[in-house]
């Protein structure tokens, strides 16, 4: 069973830099806002230490309020839901790689830069990543022949 | 000198607790706390959490606040900060390859330890390792 943090926050609209701050430290991090209500990572030590740091940082906010709570799944069948959200985020990101390996001119090194990105937000092991990785090795081979 | 941090620790404070014993204060004693476990020890200098001196400022990394407060000018250390400061911070420009293998060191050397007073331990090699080569580099 997976463990789950559910991250809340309230900040004040103005001024804006701060909502876009948390925002931007949430997306970074690959986290889902669930059904508009709660922000999800699954439990790890590194999601675990980012969303601590987060939520103290906004309740020193002028105004702001942040929860920080674990959850597990009470109904069989969450958790797998929820990781095949996590895993078709990245999947999206992977795909567009792997389409722009298959032109001539791609750039490998600013795509080897992207699949890095996607792969510390790829909490469940998408098998894509690892196509995306085989393809990355393949034509960094093949630019020596 | 007493010092406290959070539990679980990682490279931020692996590297801080490294940094007190070899430049700051060589008998230093650490202790390791519940996140968001209050009150804090007050004999105690805390590090890496909010709120207290020696913490993230400005975008920065713990250890670099450190570096800075006790105005240590060895531009290996300075270095070292900016090492942190990408392995604990996701950023979209990345100068320092070696951040995110650190980070995954770090992590690993928590998860075969018992404790956070055998994974510090442990971490300091780490550490000085880190140093030696990057002051070998330096010397280059």
């Amino acid at each position: 069973m997976t463990t789950w943090l559910l991250f809340t926050y309230k900040v004040p609209n103005e001024p804006s830099a701060r909502r876009v701050y948390v925002w931007r430290k949430l997306k970074g991090l690959g986290a889902i806002l669930v059904h508009d209500t709660a922000w999800v990572l699954p439990d790890t030590p590194h999601t675990r230490e980012k969303l601590q740091w987060l939520t103290a940082e906004v309740r020193d906010m002028d105004g702001g309020e942040a929860t920080l709570w674990e959850a597990r799944q009470v109904f069989t069948g969450q958790d797998m839901n929820l990781a095949q959200q996590f895993i078709e985020q990245v999947d999206v990101g992977y795909r567009q790689i792997l389409d722009e390996l298959e032109r001539k001119d791609a750039d490998l090194a600013d795509l080897a830069k992207r699949y890095q990105q996607l792969k510390r937000q790829d909490y469940f092991q998408s098998g894509l990543g690892d196509r995306v990785r085989q393809a990355l090795i393949e034509r960094r081979g093949s630019d020596y022949s | 000198m007493k010092w406290a941090t959070w539990e679980n620790i990682g490279v931020d404070r692996m590297g801080c607790a490294w940094l007190i014993l070899r430049f700051i204060d060589p008998n230093a004693e650490f202790m390791f706390v519940p996140v968001g476990g209050t009150p804090l020890p007050e004999e105690y200098e805390l590090f890496d959490i909010p709120g207290a001196r020696l913490t993230h400022q400005r975008g920065h990394c713990t250890f670099h606040t450190m570096v800075r407060e006790y105005r240590l000018d060895d531009p290996i250390l300075h270095r070292i900060a900016s090492i942190i400061d990408e392995a604990d911070v996701v950023q979209d420009v990345m100068v320092e390859p070696v951040a995110a293998g650190l980070d995954c060191l770090c992590q690993g050397v928590r998860r075969i330890s018992t404790d956070d007073d055998m994974a510090l331990e442990r971490g300091r090699m780490l550490f000085d390792a880190l140093y030696a080569q990057l002051a070998a580099e330096n010397q280059a």
